[in-house]
């Protein structure tokens, strides 16, 4: 198997110069903007996305020519990137951001001509100073040459661009959160309905949301058409995808491949294999919010369709593997925490309910359980998440509570003998 | 507009107004849906869950907040199905696993949502064996609210309310997640007037009142509807009471005029009812000591005074009484040719108002339907705090808001027009064309418009403010709200025949003139900026008869004390408020002693002076009161005890007010009144004495520097008279502009047409003031 | 306000990047951060009077992000991540090592002001877990052994930029990704080194 490059294909060609706009126009960069500003027109570029049947890379997988025909119109719109990457097991576009930021300013033109948007904003998540710092030195050569700022391209065009730095809270990942933190509040997620970003995002103002992956494609996707796009990959998961593998594989780091293949081959290939020759206990297909896998589902096909048929979700596109030897309880217990860590707060049952499963795992894994526990868990979960359904129904305003719920569910469908394996047997006194 | 839609609740079609939320339709149908953080009158957040109920979707059945979902045509909702239960179920012991098991000591408890709720439709027992989150028990954020962080379940109810309603964001989220908790910021503490609704609204007792602790159990207290007398607003409030003791006052929702919420001076200036310093006895001055009397001796020479037809008589007459005193008093004076039936109101801001024919007047609700509103008039939110909370709402609404004045300068971060300045002078004089006036072209021409128009302080001259309510009237399709800003003063105009004010009373009162006056609930001495006249003048009446609560400055100088009942819980009667609505005034608690409620002692005087007239009985009074009137509109006691006209009923009077041109009356400082002061209630009122204690002054930031000011602490000299007090920055004030508080002690001394040295303190410490 | 002219004119400039004012709370708290080491009640106060809101509204912000630190940090902030991909690569033992080390808890600092030790959530290093960040500069594929030389350099050179680079070069192992870019820009505290903040140096 092999990969297919074609967001990544510049910054692997021009490994040490990639995030420069010299190397980046040298290559062909930023002429697939000036061609569509000049020659080419919003529609045009709106059909383009949509034959390309692109679906959004941060994790909902909602298609993006959908997304961008829902903005609503206003003499103010503004389209907010979501460089927030915080999802377990995710770095993929902390690589686009570090090695090829022109690629996602090009697309940031392109997009906003296509919406007629004049102001962006890309938030960065605050523990990507690095990736932050190449992506303003890009920004502020694309102002120098003109290509950010007024009148770009001669095309008449304006658009101004901000790097925005986050401060630590996954959940500005969730776009109406992102938003609330961008206007200079807590990072609380917003009702749906009625504060669909489209209709009243920032400000109040329509605004399009887009992950960085989603908008770096757009540079592809206009120079060599919509319709060669839609031809990589399978249907209804077409396109290339970085994918973030990590865990326990000889060789971790992000792939981009068109996906349909299966994630056995995937790791066995790419990732060249489990270490020390170990077998999967379990795996994680799509970041620490999706249902884990068993080891015995390698055969499952890297598509957003099959994961979902599969109770799980292709998310963020991060693979982690856990082999033979790991205490799945723990890796539950640091899924759970984490969550609980990152809950705004705002719902009863994430803000109570992720803490209190923090809690009774803890007790489980440092053998403290009680017969009980594994009946109170499920319940707890099934106060979060009722149903304990896939994809999940929640009590919640967004999917974070029930995001807590995954692992452990996956644990008692899968390997509940190790849960069990951990509670002391009751003494009759 | 009228149009509605089906929808279909467990199985039964309700119907309901398009677009409400679901868990107000539900609510108007009799079907309770569980909530805590949905307030009727806050933003929804739907943060709690507990109101979840399941509606079918094209997906199947859904579980949604119905406090945020808005009815749709053909909604099927479920609120009891099993996974609705087990959803709240789940939310309840959520939000109980961290609350602590204080039911006991709490106040809430007996009426707390969340007992309540747990009973209903929690779990039976917890599952929950880890440690409770803990924090510090109780802590005091202001002089008057406690927060005890343990018991709060982050409704929101608080914080929604400082940010949207009050509009002073003091009290917050910190934290995240399950750190979350409410608080305020070190230094910042909940100083806000309104703070007591967010102690009401808490549907657990993590916000408490200091006033209230430990007091009593919601089952061992008693309760009456009535009306807040404090301002013209007219709040409805519940006064409750446990052993014949005023315990507490909450705000009912009016959905006409304060929808539920109160000031703090409203809700906790009531601690002086109980205090032991209320006169209980009649007293007689004897040789400059009061002796106790008896009413009847009283009586006896006071019909002998009045008897003798060369005695001159004259009225002082507070607003704080009910409208069926003033008709007593009124129909009193009617038997002395002497007095031209003139009263003169204890009020300095007090002038002719805008009343004529041809004016229309504003109700309160008016503000919510206007394009613009015009406000010229004393600051709103210290004055007239709740009319101010409906301006701002409806503003949120909408409305385009102009603002005249210096005086209202909390309200220039909302206002879309803020003239000071240069638009208007030191003097209070509209000095540019207001015709002009971008605001004025662009939201008030032509436009329907809601004035709320007063003066300013009251230096203001009367015709400063005629210029502008003659364009607003011949340009635009205004209706005006008279701002007079004093407990019962539309009581007092409807009811008596002829109202001067204190300025008047300066120019034609004296000791050659009378003999007789009658000084009723009033303290002008401590609180008015003539009191150094009055004071004269007083003091030189040969017979003072002072009806009052208290001694104060003023009641000191009278011959005569008679204890009166208070009209907040010792009285029955009526009140007519700001848009000339009537309600009711109750009676919850006994009142001290031999105190007498004014009508009572009138009625009682009038007998002994063989007077022919029918005051004898408040039902008589209170017919007298509207007999001009339909029956059907009228409020009488008999109208107004009907529950649909409980919110009070508005009539078309003509007030018959005759204040005198106040030409020649100049300062050199913006005086004004503070919501707090050194009123003799709130002196003896315990949680809030402190609020109104402090003296201050306020300038802006470069003001204060030309004053040379730095440390804090200044003193204020003219003619002997001094007064250390501390200065506080208020940018919003014009450069020059120096505000004095006339309602802190020894403040109304000055005279502020002249001079006033303000000079630099240094022998003392910066002093915090809020 | 004590806040210098030149944070203030900073501040500013920051301010006039947004439509909104308030929008500029997050990084001129970032801004705070790098001055004090931690958000003071001062700079609250200071930020609350340049945004226009009240002073408990900007805490409600700051303290909702972990990275707006409520107590001062040392001059290093040691952020072992212990997230799902780096807790099943032995994170615990990079984690007590440092503890080891600096003597520090979770969230704690020591006597000198030189070390704030934190154990946080995903820092997306997944690919060369388990990883940890120092001021926000990330190092990848430790080891217990390489973690301690890591610590003991710091505390030895107490270099006042700190530079992804140079630490991965001589503690590193794995990587998420081909870093592939020589770059010696690196940050001067414990705050996100950003041009907007001031706070990145380059390494001459």
């Amino acid at each position: 198997m092999k990969e297919t490059l074609l967001l990544t294909k510049h910054m692997r060609e021009n490994p040490e110069d990639s995030h420069l706009i010299d190397s980046y126009e040298k290559n062909g960069g930023y002429e697939t903007a000036r061609k569509t500003l000049i020659n080419g027109s919003p529609e045009n570029v709106l059909e383009e996305i949509k034959v390309s049947n692109i679906r959004g890379r941060g994790g909902a997988g909602f298609p993006t020519g959908v997304k961008w025909g829902f903005l609503a119109e206003n003499e103010d719109r503004y389209l907010v990137i979501n460089a927030d990457e915080s999802e377990p097991g995710t770095f993929k576009d902390r690589i686009l951001l570090e090695r090829d930021p022109h690629q996602l300013i090009e697309g940031i033109i392109i997009t906003c001509f296509a919406a007629n948007i004049e102001n962006a904003f890309i938030y960065i998540r605050g523990e990507y100073a690095k990736p932050a710092r190449r992506v303003q030195d890009a920004v502020d050569q694309a102002y120098q040459k003109g290509y950010l700022g007024k009148n770009i391209f001669n095309s008449e065009m304006n658009l101004d661009l901000v790097v925005h730095l986050g401060a630590g809270a996954y959940i500005c990942g969730e776009e109406t959160a992102l938003l609330n933190s961008l206007e200079g509040r807590r990072g609380e997620p917003r009702l749906k309905p009625p504060y669909f970003p489209a209709v009243k995002g920032l400000y109040m103002k329509p605004t399009l949301v887009n992950n960085v992956e989603t908008i770096s494609s757009v540079p592809w996707i206009m120079e060599n058409t919509g319709k060669e796009y839609n031809k990589l990959g399978v249907e209804g998961s077409t396109g290339t995808r970085i994918f973030s593998l990590s865990g326990h594989v000889n060789n971790p780091g992000n792939y981009e491949i068109e996906m349909g293949s299966s994630f056995g081959e995937f790791v066995e290939s790419l990732g060249n294999g489990i270490r020390n020759n170990k077998k999967v206990k379990a795996y994680i297909p799509g970041g620490a919010s999706a249902p884990w896998f068993r080891g015995d589902q390698l055969d499952i096909k890297m598509t957003i369709d099959d994961v979902a048929n599969n109770n799980s979700m292709l998310g963020s596109g991060a693979v982690v593997m856990m082999d033979e030897d790991t205490n799945l309880v723990n890796a539950a217990k640091s899924i759970v925490s984490f969550f609980a860590h990152e809950s705004c707060g705002q719902c009863t049952p994430c803000r109570e309910g992720t803490t209190w499963l923090e809690m009774i795992l803890d007790r489980v894994a440092s053998g403290r359980g009680r017969a009980s526990d594994i009946d109170l868990l499920l319940d707890v979960c099934d106060n979060i998440s009722p149903g304990l359904s896939w994809p999940p129904k929640m009590t919640t305003i967004c999917p974070l509570g029930p995001s807590a719920v995954s692992p452990i569910t996956s644990l008692m469908n899968d390997f509940r003998e190790e849960v069990e394996s951990l509670i002391p047997t009751k003494v009759l006194l | 507009m009228s149009e509605s839609i089906k929808i279909n609740v467990n199985g039964n079609q309700i119907e309901s107004a398009p677009n409400k939320l679901l868990i107000e339709a539900c609510e108007d149908s009799g079907i309770h849906i569980p909530r805590f953080c949905w307030h009727k009158r806050l933003d929804p957040v739907g943060m709690c869950r507990m109101c979840l109920v399941e509606i079918e979707t094209p997906r199947g059945k859904m579980l949604v907040p119905s406090c945020t979902t808005e009815v749709t045509d053909e909604m099927v909702v479920d609120t009891e199905s099993e996974v609705v239960k087990k959803a709240q179920e789940g939310v309840l012991e959520f939000l109980l696993i961290n609350h602590p098991l204080d039911c006991p000591i709490c106040d809430k408890a007996g009426e707390c949502p969340l007992q309540d709720q747990t009973m209903a439709y929690g779990p039976g027992e917890s599952r929950f064996v880890e440690e409770k989150r803990h924090f510090e028990k109780p802590i005091s954020i202001s002089e008057i609210i406690l927060l005890d962080r343990e018991r709060c379940i982050l409704c929101a109810r608080c914080t929604r309310f400082s940010d949207e309603i009050s509009g002073d964001p003091l009290i917050e989220f910190i934290q995240r997640g399950n750190k979350t908790e409410v608080n305020t910021f070190p230094n910042e503490p909940f100083k806000s007037y309104f703070s007591g609704n967010t102690v009401q609204i808490c549907p657990v007792g993590a916000l408490t009142s200091t006033s209230y602790r430990f007091k009593a159990r919601p089952w061992d207290l008693k309760s009456v509807r009535s009306t807040c007398n404090g301002c013209p607003v007219g709040c409805s409030t519940e006064l409750n009471s446990s052993q014949n003791k005023m315990l507490r006052i909450l705000g009912i929702d009016n959905d006409s005029v304060n929808q539920g919420w109160l000031c703090d001076k409203g809700r906790y200036n009531f601690e002086y009812l109980n205090s032991e310093f209320r006169l209980k006895t009649p007293l007689k001055k004897l040789d400059n000591e009061f002796m106790e009397t008896s009413i009847k001796e009283i009586y006896t020479e006071l019909s002998d005074l009045i008897s003798d037809s060369n005695t001159n008589i004259n009225f002082l007459i507070g607003t704080n009484s009910t409208n069926e005193d003033y008709v007593a008093f009124n129909e009193f004076a009617k038997n002395f040719p002497s007095t031209n039936q003139t009263f003169y109101l204890n009020d300095d801001y007090l002038y002719a108002g805008f009343f004529e024919k041809g004016i229309n007047r504003a109700t309160i609700d008016d503000l919510n339907n206007s394009e613009a509103i015009v406000i010229w008039s004393e600051d709103l939110k210290e004055n007239l705090p709740v009319l101010y909370l409906r301006v701002r709402q409806a503003v949120k609404n909408g409305a385009k808001l102009i603002v005249f004045g210096h005086s209202n300068s909390t309200l220039k971060d909302i206002a879309d027009f803020y003239y000071s300045d240069d638009i208007v002078s030191e003097n209070f004089e509209i000095i540019k064309d207001i015709s002009k006036l971008k605001g004025i072209k662009e939201h008030v021409k032509d436009k329907n418009v809601t004035a709320i128009i007063g003066k300013s302080t009251p230096y203001q001259l009367d015709e400063n403010l005629d210029k502008l309510v003659s364009y607003l009237v011949e340009n635009s399709n205004s209706k005006i709200m008279n701002a007079f800003s004093s407990g019962n003063t539309f009581g007092a105009i409807n009811n008596l025949d002829n109202v001067k004010n204190l300025r008047d009373f300066t120019k034609n009162v004296s000791a050659e003139n009378t003999d007789l006056l009658f000084v009723v609930g009033s303290d002008p001495i401590g609180r008015s900026v003539f009191s150094n006249e009055i004071h004269r003048i007083i003091q030189d009446i040969d017979n003072v008869v002072c009806l009052d609560l208290f001694l104060h400055e003023t009641s000191e100088l009278g011959n005569y004390i008679i204890p009166t009942s208070s009209t907040l819980g010792e009285k029955e009667g009526t009140f007519t408020n700001i848009e000339f609505r009537t309600s009711r005034i109750d009676k919850l608690v006994p009142s001290p002693g031999q105190s007498l409620s004014d009508w009572e002692f009138i009625s009682g005087l009038s007998n002994f002076c063989n007077f022919n007239n029918n005051i004898d009985s408040l039902d008589g009074l209170n017919e007298l009161a509207y007999q001009d009137f339909d029956d059907q509109d009228s409020p009488s006691f008999k109208n107004l005890d009907k529950p649909s006209n409980f919110d009070g009923i508005i009539n078309d009077y003509q007030p018959n007010i005759s204040t005198e041109l106040n030409e020649n009356l100049t300062s050199k400082y913006f005086v004004g009144k503070k919501l707090y002061g050194d009123n003799i209630t709130i002196r003896y009122s315990d949680s809030i004495s402190l609020l109104g204690a402090k003296q201050f002054i306020e300038a802006s930031e470069s003001t204060i520097e030309k004053l040379n000011l730095s440390s804090g602490e200044c003193t204020l000299k003219q003619n002997g008279h001094n007064v250390s007090a501390n200065y506080v920055v208020n940018n919003k004030l014009a450069d020059g502009v120096i505000f004095i508080p006339q309602n802190r002690r020894n403040f109304n001394r000055f005279d502020f047409s002249e001079t006033i040295e303000i000079s630099p303190n240094q022998s003392k410490e910066a002093l915090n003031v809020n | 306000m004590s806040w210098n002219d030149s944070m203030i004119k900073q501040a500013k400039k920051i301010i006039k990047m947004y439509p909104q004012k308030r929008s500029a709370i997050g990084p001129l708290l970032h801004l705070a951060q790098s001055k004090d080491g931690y958000i003071s009640d001062d700079s609250t106060a200071v930020i609350s009077e340049l945004v226009g809101i009240t002073e408990v509204q900007v805490k409600s912000v700051s303290t909702f992000y972990s990275m707006y630190k409520q107590e001062p940090t040392g001059k290093y902030l040691l952020s072992v991540c212990k997230s799902i991909s780096c807790e099943i690569n032995n994170s615990k033992e990079i984690i007590d090592v440092v503890k080891d080390f600096t003597g520090l808890n979770n969230n704690e600092t020591d006597e000198n002001d030189l070390f704030t030790f934190e154990a946080v959530e995903c820092i997306g290093a997944c690919g060369g877990a388990p990883a940890m960040q120092i001021n926000y500069e990330t190092v990848e594929g430790l080891s217990s052994e390489n973690t301690i030389k890591l610590c003991e350099w710091l505390k030895k050179e107490q270099p006042d930029v700190i530079i992804a680079e140079e630490m991965q070069d001589n503690f590193g192992g794995t990587k998420s990704f081909d870093w592939a870019i020589k770059d010696q820009s690196g940050t001067t505290g414990s705050v996100p080194g950003f041009q907007t903040f001031n706070t990145t140096k380059e390494k001459k």
